[in-house]
């Protein structure tokens, strides 16, 4: 079974969602704190008072009743408990009230009243109906009666409710406020990476001056100064790598010029040498041109960093130059070739040429050329009629200096052994592809691929 | 051995290169192909040589000892239509649009085979001399190209050109407005069939220096993206 996974949140998100789970468990604490102590004081104010004004009330129930023709109603009208409170006497048993209201009396809970009764003062919280209220109880044993008042605490239930509605928004606003500083922190926090982010991306893209500006937070001077210190380096390794590079180039180039200048001279003369001496200076003329082709070929192959530069090309006119003399009479198929393609020109004339140049030396000779798009696709193919390329060896023939036995059988004399690797190289920088199978008939057909590179 | 030269003429060569095996074979190898080559190792040398006896063609590396290639270039472009071929080791894009854009014509890089040399000089001695058809003056509003008479006005002011400039815009001319891929101006005007197209890019930017009021913003010489230029 497969256990779905959260994705891993990114370090913007996590630090977000810290600094408002942090702000919102803060508030509430905050607030439950204040409600609690809050209300257990209000509470407890409320019930000091009302046990004071019941202590008064009684007081004037209790001196009410003293007199000789005392009448309990009389005396519980009298008394002024305003409009919270409401009073009750209970004599031999009986509850008197002012009103006939049968749930005041059930609101005075019996272990209240066995405790007053047994001639204690006393209060309690009671819920009636789903009100709050406070009974007060006082006995008054010089008149033999127990005076009690019920009070209604919905007043100080709204209070508190408006208290904890305010609280619950304070805690919402404060949480949100936590989002947004998170939100802040975090891209706070980031900036120095997106830096080293934009820096690094500068430098793929071959601006290798890009740097990170100077910091003198000491958090971060550690990562600039070596992000800073590794593109120096790496720059200047480049730097003589390229320079190196570029002198192999200069001093292989030189000597070759000569050689070749100079074995031109040679050959124009052989018809007055010797017949040995002219064949030892064809056979250098011929090594020159071979070694020469070698040294443009590894010179290519080494200077691959080049980008590659797509350009909108006429591929029909491009194969028809380049098919020139070397393809079959007819075997230009460009029926189906797109009239144009992203390429880089310079790259494919190679790649074509490199192909057409392996049938001739290998294969007797290129029979055909098609290109054709397929999908966001162009494919280039080359047939000849040689012996073929053999399964096993279909992936080594690219290989540099990778030539099939088929070959170099033939004595091995032929070509540099890089031509398929700069064919493969060049596809490659196109982010395409080259095969080679079975031409049907026999011989080899070589397929390139080349995507449009659009997106 | 078959003259090089137009009509059965030899013609001047200058070999500039520091080198002295490299300068040596190809003096041998291009004196074999029918050129009167005059071969000096410096820069200063060839401006010398170059004002005193001036040969139609000079072959220039770019890394010589005192003065630079490119700078020899310069000097000889100056007020001059000399065709001008850099041989260089170096196939840096940047050196290559440098020379171009100091004033050379084409640009080889080492080794070069003798017979694709002198193939290069023969399509600069055939732009030298360039035989167009029909003989008329060709008006583009401000600007008039006589491409018979090697002729070329700007608001009636006569402009100097090079010969590979004038040939590039006179193959612009006589296309009646048809857009001219780089590549079939690379063949027309330097005879490559496949080849740098840096090498026309540069050259027209030389060429709008000249023929447009504003060269940043052409009313003449349009790109037309993705397929070459056209002359309005």
């Amino acid at each position: 079974m497969i256990t779905p996974r959260l994705p891993r949140l990114g370090l913007r998100a996590r630090v977000t969602v810290l600094f408002s789970a942090g702000a919102l468990a803060v508030s509430v604490a905050l607030a439950s704190a204040t409600y609690g102590v809050t209300r257990s004081n209000l509470v407890e104010e409320r019930e000091q008072s009302a046990v004071r004004a019941a202590s008064f009330d009684a007081a004037v129930v209790g001196q009410g009743l003293t007199a000789e023709d005392a009448d309990l109603n009389e005396v519980l009208r009298a008394v002024d408990t305003g409009q919270g409170r409401q009073p009750l006497i209970r004599q031999g048993g009986e509850f008197f009230g002012r009103g006939a209201d049968p749930n005041l009396t059930t609101a005075v809970p019996p272990a209240l009243l066995a405790l007053v009764e047994g001639g204690q003062s006393a209060a309690q919280r009671v819920e009636v109906d789903g009100d709050v209220r406070l009974v007060v109880g006082v006995p008054l044993p010089d008149v033999a009666v127990t005076y009690f008042e019920v009070g209604s605490l919905d007043d100080l239930d709204d209070t508190l409710r408006s208290l904890g509605t305010t609280l619950l928004l304070v805690s919402a606003l404060t949480t949100l406020a936590g989002l947004g500083l998170g939100l802040w922190a975090g891209q706070r926090l980031l900036r120095p990476l997106t830096s080293v982010s934009t820096a690094a991306e500068a430098i793929i893209a071959g601006d290798l001056s890009a740097r990170l500006h100077d910091t003198t937070d000491p958090d971060l001077q550690p990562i600039t100064v070596s992000f800073n210190t590794m593109v120096d380096q790496l720059s200047v390794r480049l730097e003589r790598d390229r320079r190196f590079a570029a002198d192999v180039s200069h001093e292989l180039r030189s000597p070759l010029q000569t050689l070749m200048a100079a074995s031109s001279v040679l050959v124009r003369r052989t018809g007055e040498m010797e017949p040995r001496t002219a064949a030892a200076a064809e056979l250098i003329a011929e090594e020159v041109a071979r070694f020469t082709e070698l040294v443009q070929d590894l010179l290519e192959l080494a200077r691959d960093e080049a980008p590659l530069t797509r350009r909108p090309t006429d591929v029909p006119a491009l194969l028809t130059d380049l098919s020139r003399d070397v393809v079959r009479p007819g075997g230009l198929d460009l029926h189906a070739a797109p009239p144009s393609w992203p390429l880089d020109r310079k790259r494919v004339e190679r790649l074509v040429s490199n192909l057409l140049d392996n049938a001739r030396r290998h294969g007797g000779g290129a029979t055909r050329l098609a290109a054709w798009s397929e999908r966001d696709r162009l494919v280039i193919e080359v047939d000849d009629e040689g012996p073929g390329v053999p399964v096993e060896e279909r992936l080594l023939v690219f290989d540099r200096f990778g030539r099939g036995r088929a070959a170099s059988a033939r004595g091995g004399s032929d070509g540099t052994g890089l031509g398929l690797s700069l064919v493969q190289q060049h596809s490659v920088a196109h982010g395409g592809t080259v095969t080679v199978i079975d031409r049907p008939g026999g011989g080899a057909r070589f397929r390139v691929e080349l995507p449009s590179g659009s997106p | 051995m078959t003259p090089a030269g137009h009509d059965g003429l030899v013609s001047g060569l200058l070999v500039v290169e520091d080198d002295d095996r490299i300068r040596l074979s190809l003096q041998m190898a291009l004196e074999d192909e029918g050129y009167d080559v005059t071969a000096v190792a410096t820069a200063e040398q060839a401006l010398v040589v170059q004002r005193a006896t001036p040969s139609e063609t000079v072959l220039v590396d770019l890394m010589l000892p005192g003065m630079d290639g490119f700078d020899c270039i310069r000097e000889l472009r100056e007020g001059s239509d000399v065709a001008i071929v850099v041989v260089s080791a170096r196939d840096d894009t940047s050196d290559i649009v440098r020379a171009l854009e100091a004033g050379a014509d084409d640009y080889v890089v080492k080794p070069v085979a003798v017979p694709e040399l002198t193939a290069r000089l023969r399509a600069l001695r055939r732009r030298s001399h360039p035989v167009l058809t029909p003989p008329q003056t060709l008006v583009f509003g401000d600007l008039e190209v006589a491409p018979d008479h090697g002729e070329v006005r700007l608001d009636g002011v006569d402009v100097a050109l090079t010969r590979t400039e004038f040939r590039l815009l006179g193959e612009l001319a006589t296309a009646n407005g048809r857009v001219l891929s780089r590549a079939q101006l690379l063949k027309s005007v330097w005879d490559y069939d496949y080849g740098d197209e840096r090498v026309v890019d540069v050259h027209i930017g030389r060429l709008r220096r000249k023929v447009e009021h504003d060269h940043a913003d052409p009313q003449h010489v349009l790109t037309v993206r993705g397929f070459g230029y056209k002359l309005r």
